[in-house]
């Protein structure tokens, strides 16, 4: 038993060396259209490991998490902007003189623009969590929609309905290259944060919670600290990925995060299942890949001689269509609730000894 | 048993949907593909073909396709346009151009409906250093500190003076209220330069007696109007979206309001009138162009061409604007004399008095384009063109 663990820590340390291998031959090979996809998939892997940590494991259908990521992309926005842009930006209305000279480097606005939607969490959370089911769905909707109509009116703030835009590149040195790292090293911080918070007895109480709130509260779970814990978690992460989502664009506005916006990450959670950490990252990935190699469906494509016109708007309709076919066959997504194991691979190559 | 049916019923719901997509047999499948790829040059269109702004995106493509009819070769060599849908969503906006340039190598990009899509876009295209012609897009962060992003439309600024001119020189107004569609960046921008110019014009502090505003969805507008009733008010001025600013009218004058009310080219859809009805009569907003505002020949050629393609319609305004992005990014090719982007992209900057179908183009120092405004009004339930307003 014993040996087994240490052969699982040997293959974790390894695989997590291949990963960084693997991104830096990545960075070498793609060019930036590849790349652009590649940190996108990164992007929406964080994004769905936060919504699935409160949708999945602890059972809270919030659809707040557009709010949350507008937070994080603003407060990273403006704190990493530099004076000059803020001034072409707010050419409207002059920016809050407070926030005029502000000018963090990347890394620390980032850790502060999840800590602005932890806040945020932490305020909607006390007194929506003791909400249940539709109730809370509708509530965490509306807080959404609350925090885009704030943003869109503090014009001194925000720019309003105007947007921002020249973002700087992810990371330090305004350079394309770096942001493999930056997007990919949160994936992997993240991923590896998610495994050992819900193997941990946090997350036993998670999914406690998640089976019957009644009998885990019975067992002596305190319902609204862990509600609370992985709702504020969740909104981190959500910071975080909205950050690095508005500086891969470059540019924000709150009509950005819109409930679309939302629907986008339900759908990837859904689709990889409701309570799997590998589920979630392996349909970030297919989802973000499948939106951009559908293209050529928009286009006209040739078949035996015969020429069929494109119609716009194709590949959206294949892509539910294959929405569809995977739902039909897995009907909890892809991975349900399970997780790759490293002890599925070494049953197949180590038969147990007795 | 059940899943084999449920798959058939897909795949032939999927067959179904292809054969309905208009197949044509290929005429030139025997051309030689790498001899047919050199005489090419790229011009890529991104537009919103789908989601929420579908709509607007297809009249682009319609004037682009027609303006690619009508001039299909530049430099000797056939032009290829090569159309990606950006799905109404920033995100895709910035993917399909880096797309378009990278994958595809185009020389130019046209594009797009929607001001954050093209700001969105115009981030990729000025770290690749690639030209882009904006059609209608007038937020004028669109082309600020970007060299490669030109337009072919008026901006809010000079919109908003035209109409503050009109409000003053035309209706008389000493006062005017405001009706803002605070999310909606346009809407926003219109309001301040029709501001600014207006308390210009009448040297008078306090000429915006009354601001007022709404969102973009909202429904019921008696509190603002209210309010705006008694300010003493002598014209309303609310640029807006259509569908909220037709439901301003129909309330105004059910509040007793009868106030000119002027407003901006969103304006200019059937829809604002079957919302408005016979409260929209009088009404005047400002345009990029009217079938009747005939600035050159090239007006001429566009109508006729759109005739021909669409017969008995009325073209757009934003269709005449991709016409003439299209064209204009043709004659900065011929005049550049290559497809190197940033040979085009200087070519761009050096145009002078280009005669596009929606008027004269010149280039101020951001990239925005310097040109006439149609005033328009709305009589016997149609819109009615009234006059041309030259830039000073």
């Amino acid at each position: 038993m014993k040996e087994r663990k240490n052969i699982k820590k040997l293959l974790n340390i390894g695989a997590i060396c291949f990963a960084i291998v693997l991104l830096y031959i990545f960075n070498q090979v793609f060019n930036s259209f590849q790349m652009r996809i590649f940190n996108l998939c990164g992007i929406y892997v964080i994004l769905a490991l936060s919504l699935n940590l409160i949708n999945g494991f602890v059972g809270l259908f919030s659809l707040g998490h557009a709010g949350f990521m507008a937070v994080g992309a603003y407060t990273c926005a403006l704190l990493t902007m530099s004076p000059d842009m803020k001034a072409m930006n707010f050419f409207l209305e002059p920016i809050a003189p407070w926030l005029e000279n502000i000018n963090l480097p990347f890394g620390s606005a980032l850790i502060v623009s999840g800590l602005m939607a932890a806040i945020a969490g932490a305020l909607i959370g006390a007194p929506v969590l003791r909400l249940k089911d539709d109730y809370l769905a509708i509530a965490t909707l509306g807080f959404g929609e609350i925090i885009r109509v704030i943003f869109t009116n503090t014009q001194s703030i925000t720019n309003g309905s105007l947007g921002l835009k020249g973002l700087a590149k992810i990371g330090w040195f305004n350079a394309s290259s770096e942001s493999i790292w930056w997007i990919w090293g949160i994936v992997i911080l993240t991923i590896v944060f998610m495994v050992r918070l819900i193997g941990s007895s946090y997350g036993r109480a998670f999914k406690a919670i998640r089976e019957d709130e009644i009998a885990a509260e019975a067992m002596g779970i305190n319902l609204f600290k862990h509600k609370m814990m992985a709702f504020v978690i969740g909104a981190f992460l959500a910071g975080i990925g909205g950050a690095l989502l508005g500086h891969l664009i470059g540019t924000i506005d709150p009509l950005m995060f819109r409930f679309l916006l939302t629907f986008n990450i339900v759908l990837i959670v859904v689709l990889g299942g409701t309570g799997s950490i590998t589920g979630s990252v392996i349909s970030a990935v297919i989802v973000t890949v499948a939106m951009e190699a559908l293209r050529v469906l928009d286009g006209n494509i040739e078949i035996g001689g015969y020429m069929i016109q494109g119609i716009p708007g194709m590949r959206m309709v294949v892509f539910s269509l294959l929405l569809m076919i995977v739902i039909l066959y897995y009907q909890r997504g892809l991975m349900g609730t399970n997780e790759f194991s490293w002890d599925i691979l070494i049953k197949r190559f180590k038969p147990s000894k007795h | 048993m059940k899943k084999h049916v449920a798959i058939l019923l897909i795949l032939v719901l999927m067959m179904s949907l292809f054969s309905v997509g208009c197949v044509k047999k290929v005429e030139t499948a025997q051309e030689g593909e790498q001899g047919a790829q050199e005489d090419v040059i790229k011009i890529g269109v991104f537009e919103p073909l789908t989601g929420a702004n579908a709509a607007g995106g297809e009249l682009e493509v319609q004037g682009i396709k027609l303006a690619n009819e009508k001039y299909p070769e530049v430099l000797g060599k056939k032009v290829e346009l090569v159309i990606v849908d950006n799905k109404s969503d920033k995100v895709e906006a910035a993917n399909a151009a880096t797309r378009l340039v990278d994958k595809d190598n185009v020389s130019v990009v046209l594009g797009s409906w929607g001001s954050g899509f093209s700001i969105a876009a115009g981030q990729v295209l000025k770290e690749k250093q690639v030209p882009a012609i904006g059609t209608s897009a007038t937020n004028p962060l669109v082309t600020k500190n970007n060299d490669y992003y030109y337009r072919v439309c008026f901006i809010d600024p000079f919109q908003g003076k035209v109409m503050a001119n009109y409000a003053f020189n035309e209706v008389g107004a000493k006062k005017v209220a405001l009706v803002i569609e605070k999310s909606n960046d346009y809407s926003v921008g219109l309001a301040k330069f029709f501001e600014e110019a207006f308390v210009a014009l009448t040297g008078d502090e306090n000429a915006i007696v009354s601001k007022v505003f709404y969102i973009t969805g909202d429904q019921d507008f008696s509190a603002q109007l209210t309010n705006l009733k008694d300010s003493g008010a002598e014209a309303i001025f609310a640029p807006g979206n259509f569908t909220e600013s037709a439901l301003i009218m129909k309330q105004a004058r059910e509040l007793g309001i009868d106030l000119p009310i002027l407003g901006g080219d969103t304006w200019e859809t059937p829809d604002l009138l079957d919302i408005a009805k016979e409260t929209a009569e009088g009404v005047v907003f400002s345009t990029f162009f009217d079938a009747k505002a005939t600035f050159n020949e090239n007006t001429t050629e566009f109508l006729e061409a759109y005739e021909k393609a669409y017969p008995g319609k009325e073209p757009a305004a934003v269709t005449a604007l991709s016409y003439d992005a299209y064209v204009l990014a043709i004659d900065a090719i011929e005049r550049a004399g290559s497809a190197d982007p940033k040979a085009i992209r200087d070519a761009i900057a050096a145009t002078k008095d280009f005669k596009g179908a929606a008027g004269i183009v010149n280039f101020d120092e951001n990239g925005d384009a310097v040109k006439s405004a149609v005033i328009k009004t709305v009589k016997d339930g149609k819109f009615t063109f009234k006059t041309i307003v030259d830039p000073k």
